[in-house]
């Protein structure tokens, strides 16, 4: 069964059409990356799977089950998790207090006014379990606000990752980085791919992390499909190359 | 939102607890040094009855980020609640202030249900008219509420603790030690439910809300939930203050109260837990000296808000921690 | 029997009115500003006032018109060096701003000029019963429904066919677009608010000319016509048209046979349409949640 499958979902806004009956077929274990110029509607499209707004037309399953109608807070619980073009964290509390706030959310303790020590220490293991994953463990007790910019990147995903998702969706996780945080982060998303085997959809700029990191490939432009493939299809092309690469030259 | 300061991460502050000890200090010791500085019993008690209600609005408003206008209803149904018991059914004063919760917050619950689906403005304009609701109720229910005039001919019962009698009735310094004990109660529950998951709950849709959505949190029931816990602390006050002044009357429910609730939060700071308490401390000294002092008194407390809004928007004690940080 | 419910409509319709102006006022401020304005209530109390000072000088047909322009430069100034600096701020804010301003206009119209009600005269031809049995039906209240007719029209005309008053209107659906094709969003603003404060001033000399003055009279007002607006949708003008009049008649009606209750019944009309249509009568799908 497919980990997610988006069915010909539309998008308007007034008479604009932001997403244009694309259709999307993602794989338990694979890495998929959306590319496409700008306000080609690929993060209209990511709130759409999210359940950010529903579509105008289409219909969206998750492991099998629909979830066009679901809110986004339940696809949440169903195993979607996000993370957001510009980092949306809470830059006032530490890592440990963010992973914290996520971990709990997931672990169905969001309602208490009180924890038992096996339900607090529950939650700690899995933040510690959290930051080792992202290599955060030095710097779990300092504020996000204070951190850089790829360390608050790699802050979110663990946010995402403590939800513990059957899917991971990142948007522009390297948006406005340099070199070396765009490295940090690009061998974070590998490390989660290849060794812990989650799924991601991403949505990326940059060329050169799409093309080593993903295992397929789609292309949106004006809000339609104009291509789906491994990488080197899409390198190969044409209407890629005229379209979107010759676009961005 | 979230270029505030923020002291509500409770567990990561490990220092000496300074200005518990002075709060506590200054509470426990207040009825000795109130006469010295032209204060009286009464005005300490009603200092601790708006500090409790303005820290109840601020769970919602300062911890969660939602603003309420119409929490006047919810201390005016807890006045009433408690007078209703004095008045019509038995004389027990902890029987009285649990009808007088639960009448606020059973109100709180279901507006709070009917409200929840709107946000910003339109929520704040729902808030006061949903309050207005309760305040026509009391002012033309003539027959049992006592209409303009207010429910009157009853007072707080003596407190019998079994092993004796606390003569709070007639004892103003009781009273207020009575009043005290149980702000020191809820005060303590407040704090537990900031440094519970359900606080950091609260604090993650203050702080961002979007990003609490995709956490997996029910931004909206979490809002209900909030506003009804702050509706349970305002109602508590509400029947102190019932208590208090020994009688019930509709400017309790007013939203000009709601006003008051809420300038005290902001003036205090509303981002510190203790922020609201001390601007109910402010507020009403300032309130009880202009109106001796002045007809013009409604221009002085309106200059107040105006004030606060333009120059001191962190309050009190936004305000001090900035100076200090900047020093 | 009859009379005394056409009386009652008749009381109805023009409380309605009044709630119209103020809450089109109301409304235009916070469709465009997002701010609750309070002191509403204040600023048509003071054009009663104004009118009333003018009205020896000018006669009253002038100051009609003169009093809601003064009243209205007031509320520019107030506008420009104070409610425009909360506009980023939280919400919290501007209620709290708008609601000391209340304050202390109120406190400065009872400085100036008293506690007492005061009455505003109106021109003999206004006062002439128009029929003998229904007493009711004055020179005055015909003359007063005609002019919130056309105001309001003016108002709806002014928003349909004039360049600002489009950039109003597309300012209250999308104030970033708006912004991004460079109108200045701060005097747009600052016009809107005028232009809000204009109506309830034009509200006050009429009231004043039916009930009389004193400090408080805008009081009873200002809530009310939160209600047309939750009732008539959120981002509606023509909504809060509707619901003004509807809660002006249905209190109206309501005070034939439970007098306490014409305030209580507005607030039932509230909760009822906020239960069955959630957005409403006009609102736009979404605007209010």
């Amino acid at each position: 069964m497919s980990m997610l499958e988006v069915r010909g979902v539309t998008k308007k806004f007034g008479s604009l059409v932001a997403v244009n009956d694309v259709t999307l077929t993602v794989e338990p274990g694979e890495l998929r990356a959306i590319i496409g110029p700008n306000g080609a509607g690929k993060t209209t499209f990511f709130n759409l799977i999210t359940g950010f707004f529903p579509p105008t037309a289409g219909r969206m399953f998750l492991e099998g089950r629909d979830i066009t109608n679901v809110t986004a807070t339940d696809r949440v619980a169903m195993g979607m998790a996000r993370t957001f073009q510009i980092t949306e964290i809470f830059p006032e509390l530490t890592i440990r207090e963010n992973i914290r706030i996520a971990a709990e959310s997931a672990m169905g303790l969001r309602m208490k006014a009180w924890m038992s020590g096996s339900d607090t220490a529950r939650v700690n293991d899995r933040i510690d379990e959290m930051l080792v994953a992202t290599r955060l463990t030095a710097q779990a007790d300092r504020l996000v606000g204070e951190l850089s910019h790829g360390d608050q990147r790699s802050a979110e995903i663990a946010m995402a990752l403590a939800l513990r998702p059957r899917i991971l969706l990142l948007d522009e996780p390297t948006a406005g980085m340099g070199e070396q945080e765009t490295f940090q982060v690009a061998g974070l998303i590998r490390r989660l791919h290849r060794h812990a085997n989650y799924t991601i959809v991403l949505i990326e700029h940059d060329m050169r992390v799409v093309f080593n990191l993903a295992d397929r490939i789609m292309v949106l432009t004006e809000g339609t499909l104009l291509a789906e493939g491994t990488p080197q299809q899409i390198a190969d092309n044409a209407a890629v190359q005229a379209a979107y690469l010759g676009a961005a030259a | 939102m979230s270029a505030t300061t923020i002291s509500a991460a409770p567990s990561r502050t490990a220092k000496p607890k300074l200005h518990l000890l002075i709060i506590w200090a200054a509470l426990l010791t207040a009825p000795a040094w109130m006469g010295y500085i032209g204060g009286y019993d009464a005005l300490a008690s009603r200092i601790l009855v708006f500090g409790l209600a303005a820290m109840g609005l601020n769970l919602l408003l300062g911890f969660t980020g939602v603003m309420s206008f119409g929490h006047a209803a919810y201390f005016g149904l807890g006045a009433y609640g408690a007078g209703f018991v004095l008045r019509y059914w038995v004389h027990s004063t902890p029987l009285a202030i649990l009808c007088g919760i639960l009448l606020g917050t059973v109100a709180g619950v279901v507006f709070g249900a009917l409200m929840m689906r709107r946000t910003g403005m339109y929520f704040a304009m729902l808030t006061i008219a949903f309050g207005q609701i309760c305040y026509y109720v009391a002012y033309s229910w003539n027959s049992v509420t006592g209409g303009y005039d207010g429910l009157r001919g009853f007072q707080r019962a003596p407190l019998d603790l079994g092993f004796t009698v606390l003569n709070i009735r007639d004892n103003g310094v009781l009273f207020y030690y009575f009043v005290l004990a149980i702000f020191a109660v809820c005060t303590a529950l407040m704090g537990l439910l900031l440094r519970s998951p359900l606080g950091r709950t609260m604090i993650a849709i203050r702080e961002n809300p979007r990003r609490a959505r995709f956490l997996g949190i029910n931004v909206e029931r979490h809002i209900l939930i909030s506003f009804a816990i702050s509706t349970f602390f305002t109602s508590v006050a509400g029947a102190l203050y019932a208590l208090l002044n020994n009688f019930a009357d509709p400017t309790s429910l007013y939203y000009v109260i709601s006003g008051n609730i809420v300038i005290m939060a902001v003036m205090g700071g509303m981002l510190n837990f203790w922020g609201p308490l001390l601007g109910a401390a402010i507020f009403v000294t300032l309130q009880d000296y202009i109106s001796s002092m002045t007809v013009n008194w409604m221009s002085w407390i309106g200059i107040i808000f105006v004030a606060i809004v333009l120059f001191f928007p962190s309050g009190v004690l936004g305000f001090l921690r900035r100076r200090s940080a900047s020093k | 029997m009859l009379t005394l419910v056409l009386f009652n409509l008749t009381n109805g319709l023009i409380l309605g009115l009044f709630y119209v102006l103020m809450a089109l006022g109301v409304s235009l401020i916070l469709n465009l500003s997002n701010v609750i304005n309070f002191a509403h209530g204040n600023f048509l109390a003071l054009g009663g006032y104004v009118a009333y000072a003018l009205s020896p000088y000018m006669g009253y047909w002038l100051a009609l018109l003169v009093a809601p322009l003064v009243v209205g430069l007031v509320g520019l100034i107030v506008e420009r060096t104070m409610i425009r600096r909360v506009y980023a701020r939280p919400h919290v804010y501007s209620l709290l701003l708008t609601f000391g301003l209340s304050f202390i206009l109120q406190d400065f119209c009872r400085m100036v000029w008293g506690v007492n009600g005061l009455p505003l005269s109106i021109p003999n031809v206004l006062n002439q019963p128009v029929s003998n049995t229904l007493f009711f039906l004055t020179g005055y209240r015909f003359f007063l429904v005609g002019v919130v007719v056309v105001a309001v029209a003016a108002l709806f005309a002014f928003l349909g066919f004039t360049r600002v008053g489009t950039r109003i209107r597309a300012g209250t659906l999308d104030l970033d677009t708006v912004s991004a094709l460079g109108i200045n969003i701060g005097l747009l603003r600052s016009f809107n608010f005028a232009l809000g404060i204009f109506l309830a001033a034009l509200a006050g000399v009429l009231a004043g000319g039916q009930i009389g003055l004193n400090p408080n009279m805008g009081d009873d007002l200002v809530l009310p016509s939160f209600i047309a607006i939750i009732i008539g949708g959120a981002g509606s003008l023509v909504g809060t048209l509707v619901g003004g009049i509807v809660i002006g008649i249905a209190s109206a009606v309501t005070a034939i046979w439970w007098s306490a209750g014409s305030e209580v019944v507005i607030y039932i009309l509230m909760v009822v349409v906020l239960v069955l249509r959630p957005r409403g009568l006009m609102g736009e799908e979404g605007m209010m949640t």
